[in-house]
């Protein structure tokens, strides 16, 4: 089960900030698509919108032909969402976390007992499932958080910035995680690793300055050398960067 | 869809009573309202013994030695309802300042305005926990006037509309605190806000004179404290419970209209 994205002239504003400047975009179904960019790329405030969080200034996301904007409950029950530095309730524990988290996605008895099952397996959280979400290293709570977006099992699945602030050897284990939800849903993936995005995607979109700067398949990028080469070339002079 | 709104509330409730804020407010607002209601019976008391002596050659105050007036309905009820509600105001924002406001600054909005619940039903979880909170509060102290009722055979109607008015008047209090907070991400700006908005709804007699004669009789219309002075006394208007209820409402619908507002920021 995968979903089909369509953004059409997505533009947001805040005040005279412009932080996403028509943006248009596809993504096929099953796709896993990633997204990068400097910071204040946009990255993140187009992943607001399409998940319905904030309001497009102009323009419309589309999941599967339903419009973001006029439909966005339906939307929301098509994907499951891990946000940038996962939010989640510290005072929870893991298992009453993801109860809670599946109950508000309408699952109870049996298939809530069987979502969660699921998803704290495919995460590794069976050795944390009684623990405080709040006393949790950064790296399971970002398990915990990705637990909760695929409980439902959705078409797509959101994930922003999962590797950040982890230690290698967590990074490596969440890009293996992160991996074996190809074919199960459409994923979305915002990161600044650059490497993340080449390891993990089937194709990568460049946003700078809420602009599509540029968008390249894997195997274009490997022909460009890169995609570290392909970000200096595009955006290195006013990123910090000197290529 | 209820059950969501089952899963929600006891978030809610488990966010609530994880803060020793929740046990602070319970345990001051039920040791308040004893010492004052306490402290009225003893001032009755004193005002009967003080009758009862000047008239003692006549009897007690069955009698007709004591003023009708004086009696446990004007001297304790009246007093403890009016203090009762000065309590409810000084303690309910301390509660409500927390529930929006926090969710809004550790992020968890977004995990919940993401999953697909509506706005309404996020703030009507949050506002039914804090009515059941504050039904808790009165259920603490309903031991008070209870005792009294029943040992001077007042009627129990009499307890009962003093129980539903300061319910009445505290669910109206903590929406509005509620509605504080779902506009801000800072606990104390919601605090502020949670104490000022009430206070100055209480009773607006400083803005009478200043006025004309109109206004002002719209503006005791639109008092707290002019709905809630007849509860004690045991009388349930329709009128005071509707104003109470659009009150609670109102503050329900800003609630909505501040998470559907921060879409659009």
């Amino acid at each position: 089960m995968s979903a089909k994205i369509e953004a059409q002239r997505v533009s947001k504003r805040f005040g005279s900030l412009v932080a996403l400047d028509a943006l248009s975009l596809e993504i096929a179904a099953g796709e896993v698509f990633g997204i990068i960019g400097p910071n204040g790329a946009g990255k993140t405030t187009f992943l607001r919108i399409l998940t319905g969080y904030w309001l497009a200034s102009d323009g419309d996301v589309r999941v599967d032909g339903l419009s973001v904007t006029r439909q966005r409950f339906q939307v929301q029950a098509r994907l499951g969402y891990a946000c940038e530095q996962p939010k989640l309730y510290a005072d929870h524990r893991v298992d009453a976390f993801l109860r809670l988290m599946g109950e508000l996605r309408g699952l109870s008895g049996a298939r809530l007992r069987a979502a969660v099952a699921v998803a704290s397996e495919r995460l590794g959280l069976e050795e944390v499932m009684h623990r405080r979400i709040g006393v949790l290293s950064k790296g399971f709570r970002q398990r915990v958080a990705l637990a909760q977006a695929i409980l439902h099992e959705p078409a797509l699945l959101v994930v922003d910035e999962p590797t950040v602030g982890l230690d290698p050897a967590q990074q490596i284990e969440l890009r293996r995680i992160i991996a074996g939800f190809r074919g199960q849903h459409t994923v979305i993936l915002c990161t600044h690793q650059l490497h993340e995005a080449e390891l993990l995607c089937d194709r990568v979109a460049l946003l700078d300055r809420g602009r599509l700067a540029a968008i390249a398949t894997a195997d274009e990028i490997r022909a460009g050398g890169s995609l570290e080469a392909l970000f200096l070339a595009k955006v290195g002079t006013h990123s910090g960067f000197a290529p | 869809m209820m059950l969501r709104m089952r899963a929600l509330c006891r978030k809610e409730l488990r966010q609530l009573f994880a803060s020793p804020i929740a046990y602070v407010v319970l345990t001051v607002y039920v040791a308040l309202t004893g010492i004052y209601f306490f402290q009225h019976l003893v001032s009755y008391n004193q005002l009967l013994f003080v009758y009862q002596s000047e008239g003692m050659t006549g009897g007690g105050f069955d009698q007709g030695t004591v003023p009708t007036r004086i009696n446990v309905l004007n001297e304790v009820f009246v007093p403890s309802a009016d203090d009762f509600g000065l309590f409810l105001l000084v303690v309910l924002p301390l509660v409500t300042m927390r529930v929006f406001a926090e969710e809004r600054a550790n992020g968890t909005d977004e995990l919940l305005l993401t999953s697909g619940l509506r706005p309404w039903e996020v703030a009507f979880a949050k506002h039914a926990v804090t009515y059941a909170f504050v039904a808790l509060l009165l259920l603490g102290s309903a031991i008070y006037p209870a005792v009294v009722v029943l040992r001077a055979s007042l009627g129990m109607e009499h307890l009962a509309a003093l129980l539903l008015g300061q319910l009445f008047y505290g669910c109206a209090i903590a929406s509005l605190g509620l509605a504080c907070s779902s506009f801000t991400s800072s606990q104390i700006v919601a605090a502020v806000l949670g104490y000022a908005i009430p206070f100055v709804l209480l009773d607006f007699a400083w803005l009478s004179n200043t006025v004309s004669e109109g206004v002002a009789a719209v503006l005791r219309e639109a008092a707290l404290l002019s709905h809630y002075g007849s509860f004690a006394r045991g009388v349930i208007e329709l009128r005071n419970v509707v104003y109470f209820e659009g009150v609670a409402l109102l503050g329900w619908l800003l609630s909505v209209a501040s998470l559907e507002l921060s879409r659009a920021r």
